[in-house]
C-alpha cells in the first residue's frame, strides 16, 4: 500500500503535503481555520483529561483530589499515595517482569519471524506455497480463539504461572513473518548472490547483509510487539497467579479489584508510575511510535 | 493487499523452477525447512494444532478432569439455547458496529481537520494527544475511567449537571448505558490508531488529482467526495478490518469495568469464552463460541474484500 510507504520513508511525501498545505490555507478563510484549530485543540484537551485527572489526583489527598467540584490546579501535594501503592503490590518486581516479558518477546520473536521470512522470500522448495498459504490463513484467524487449547497446552507443559507461559506463546508473530517476507523479496538479489559467491552461507547472509535492509520494518514491528506484549492482559490474568510473577496490567487490576481493594487514589498513583514513563517515552520518540504502529497497521 | 496475488506467483515460480532445476531446489529444500524449524514448531504448537483442536473441542463435553464425552454438534445447539451466550452475541455486533462506525468517521473528519490546521504547535498537541490513549494498558486505562464515570468519585456527572442534565444515572450500573460508556471509552482508547492510518491514507494522495479536479471546477465538498474518499478507499477498508477485528474481541473493558453486568447488558463474546471455559470449566461450549467468533472474524473479512472491488479504488498513478 502506498500508504505505508510515506509513512516509513516519509520524505517522498513530503513535497505534496506541504503543497497540499498551501492549497488548503488558500481556501480555507482566516477565521474559519482559527475556530477550526480552537475546537481541534478543545478535542485534544478533552482527550487528555482523563490522564491528567489521574496524574493531579495522585498526588492530593483523596478529599481533594475527588473533589466536587473537580479542582484542575491541585493546591496540595503528597506523595502517601505512592507509598500506599509500592506497599500493597511488588510494584518494582512486576515492573521487571514487564520488561523481561516485553524484552524477550520483541526479540525472539522477531528472530523466529526472520527464520521464517528468509526461507519464504528467497529459497525455492517443495512445500513454499503450502506454508506461506497455512501462514496467510492465520493471519485471518483472530487470536482469542485459540486460547482454550494453548491454555491446556501451556498447563500440560508446566509453564503456567511462569513467565516464560507468557513469552513462549508470544514467539510466533504471523504479521511479522508476513511483513518481513514482503520487505526481503524487496531487496535485490544481486547483493545477496554476490555474498554467497564470495562463501557466506545463508545464516551470514541473512544477519549481515540482509537485515540492515529490513531495519526499518524490524524497528516498527519490535514498537508494534512491545506496545502489544506490555499492554497484555488476557494471558497473564488467565494465566499468573502468584503476585510476584505478574506483568504490570494484572498487578493495576489486582490493586484496585477484590485481591487487594485499594482506594482510588492509591490505584491512580499505581496507574501514573506506569503512565508517567510511557509520556515521557511517546513525547521523545513520537514520531518513531505513531509511524510504527501505522505502518504495522497498514503494510499488509 | 497483494496477499492472493503473491501467493498465485509463488505457486507458478515454483512450479516451473522445480522441473528445471529438481537437484538444487532439493538441497534448498534442506536448507529452507532448516530454517523453518524453530517457527513452524512453534507455529503448530500455539496456532496451527490449537485452531484445529477449538475445532475438535466444540463436539466434545468436557470439564478438564473427567474424560472427555463425544456429543456432536450438541454444543452448537446449546448456544442458541443459553440466553447469556446469545445477549453476549448482541452486544458484541452491538458494540462492534458502534466502534466501526465512530473510529471511521471519527478519524476522517479528525485527520482532514487536522491537516487544516493553521499552527503547527496545536496540530503536534491534536496528534499527541488523540495518540497517547492507544499505548496506555487497556486495564489502567479501564481504572481510570471506572472512577471517572462514577457519580461519587468522578466528574462526568458534574459537568453534565452544569450543562443542565438532570437525574443522571449511575453509568455502569444502568443497563441502559453500560454498554455505551464502554463504546465510548473504546473511541477514545483506540481512535488515536485509526486517526494515524488515516492520516497516513490521506498524506499518500497525489496532490495533482485535487489540481485536476479544481480545473473541473470541484468546490472543496466535491474535492472530497471524488477524489479523497476513492483514494483513500483501500486505507478505509484496512482501517475498518482491523477495527472490526479488534472490537469483535473486545474483553478488558467490560472485564474490568462491569464484569459483563449489570445483568448480561455488556457480556463479549470473548468474555462469554473466558467464563464459559475457566470459571465454569466447560470446555467444548467454551471452544464452541470460539468457533464462532472465528468464523464470524474470518466471513466478514472475506466478505469486505470482497465487497471492496465494487469500490475500493486501487491504482493510485
Amino acid at each position: 500500500m502506498t500508504a505505508s510507504s510515506s509513512v516509513t520513508h516519509g520524505r517522498p511525501s513530503q513535497g505534496p503535503v506541504r503543497r497540499r498545505g498551501q492549497r488548503s490555507r488558500r481556501q480555507w478563510t482566516a477565521p474559519g481555520r482559527w475556530v477550526l484549530t480552537a475546537v481541534l485543540v478543545l478535542v485534544g484537551v478533552v482527550a487528555f483529561i482523563p490522564v491528567y485527572w489521574t496524574l493531579i489526583a495522585s498526588v492530593q489527598p483523596e478529599v481533594e483530589g475527588f473533589a466536587t467540584p473537580p479542582r484542575w490546579i491541585p493546591t496540595s501535594f503528597t506523595l502517601e499515595h505512592y507509598a500506599d501503592a509500592l506497599e500493597s503490590i511488588p510494584f518494582f518486581q512486576q515492573f521487571a517482569n514487564s520488561v523481561v516479558v516485553t524484552a524477550a518477546v520483541v526479540v525472539l520473536s522477531l528472530v523466529v519471524s526472520l527464520l521464517a521470512a528468509y526461507p519464504l522470500a528467497r529459497l525455492e522448495f517443495v512445500g513454499r506455497p503450502v506454508v506461506f498459504g497455512v501462514f496467510i490463513a492465520a493471519l485471518l484467524i483472530p487470536g482469542q480463539v485459540t486460547v482454550i487449547p494453548v491454555y491446556i497446552v501451556l498447563r500440560t507443559i508446566g509453564l503456567t504461572d511462569s513467565l516464560f507461559g507468557l513469552i513462549v506463546p508470544g514467539l510466533i508473530q504471523v504479521t511479522a513473518i508476513f511483513l518481513l517476507r514482503q520487505h526481503l523479496l524487496s531487496i535485490p538479489r544481486e547483493l545477496s548472490d554476490a555474498a554467497a559467491i564470495d562463501g557466506a552461507g545463508h545464516v551470514r547472509v541473512l544477519f549481515t547483509i540482509l537485515l540492515p535492509g529490513v531495519g526499518p520494518a524490524l524497528s516498527a514491528l519490535a514498537i508494534f510487539i512491545a506496545q502489544a506484549t506490555w499492554n497484555d492482559f488476557f494471558w497473564p490474568n488467565l494465566i499468573m497467579s502468584t503476585p510476584e510473577r505478574l506483568t504490570l496490567p494484572v498487578g493495576i487490576y489486582m490493586l484496585g479489584g477484590g485481591a487487594v481493594g485499594a482506594p482510588p487514589s492509591t490505584i491512580f498513583a499505581a496507574v501514573s508510575m506506569i503512565v508517567v514513563p510511557l509520556l515521557v517515552v511517546f513525547l521523545v520518540a513520537q514520531r518513531r511510535l505513531t509511524e510504527g504502529i501505522a505502518f504495522v497497521g497498514t503494510d499488509r | 493487499m497483494s496477499v492472493p496475488v503473491s501467493t498465485g506467483a509463488n505457486v507458478l515460480e515454483t512450479g516451473v523452477r522445480t522441473r528445471r532445476s529438481t537437484r538444487r531446489t532439493r538441497r534448498e529444500a534442506r536448507i529452507a525447512y532448516g530454517f523453518l524449524s524453530v517457527p513452524l514448531m512453534l507455529f503448530l504448537a500455539f496456532l496451527g494444532l490449537p485452531m484445529i483442536a477449538t475445532l475438535v473441542l466444540s463436539t466434545f463435553d468436557w470439564n478438564m478432569f473427567t474424560p472427555p464425552e463425544f456429543v456432536g454438534f450438541d454444543n452448537y445447539a446449546r448456544l442458541m439455547s443459553q440466553p447469556d451466550i446469545a445477549q453476549a452475541f448482541v452486544n458484541t455486533v452491538v458494540f462492534t458496529i458502534a466502534a466501526v462506525i465512530l473510529h471511521l468517521v471519527g478519524a476522517i473528519v479528525l485527520a482532514v481537520a487536522v491537516r487544516a490546521i493553521l499552527s503547527k504547535v496545536a496540530q503536534y498537541f491534536v496528534r499527541t494527544t488523540l495518540f497517547f490513549p492507544m499505548l496506555i494498558s487497556g486495564a489502567a486505562a479501564s481504572m481510570i475511567w471506572l472512577y471517572m464515570v462514577d457519580p461519587n468519585y468522578g466528574f462526568i456527572n458534574y459537568y453534565l449537571e452544569r450543562l443542565g442534565a438532570q437525574d443522571l444515572p449511575n453509568w455502569l450500573i444502568e443497563p441502559s448505558t453500560a454498554l455505551s460508556v464502554l463504546i465510548v471509552f473504546d473511541l477514545w482508547k483506540t481512535l488515536g490508531f485509526t486517526f494515524v492510518v488515516v492520516l497516513a491514507g490521506l498524506q499518500s494522495i497525489p496532490q495533482h488529482l485535487y489540481e485536476a479536479a479544481k480545473l473541473d471546477g470541484a468546490g472543496r465538498f466535491q474535492q472530497f467526495l471524488n477524489v479523497t474518499i476513492p483514494m483513500l478507499s483501500p486505507t478505509l477498508l484496512f482501517a475498518s478490518i482491523l477495527s472490526m477485528s479488534g472490537a469483535f474481541q473486545i474483553f478488558e473493558p467490560m472485564y474490568i469495568m462491569t464484569k459483563g453486568g449489570p445483568g448480561d447488558s455488556t457480556l463479549s463474546l470473548v468474555q462469554a469464552i473466558y467464563y464459559t471455559a475457566f470459571r465454569d470449566f466447560e470446555i467444548g461450549l467454551g471452544s464452541t463460541i470460539s468457533v464462532v467468533v472465528a468464523a464470524v472474524i474470518a466471513v466478514i473479512t472475506i466478505a469486505q474484500f470482497v465487497l471492496s472491488r465494487k469500490w475500493v479504488h486501487y491504482d493510485r498513478v
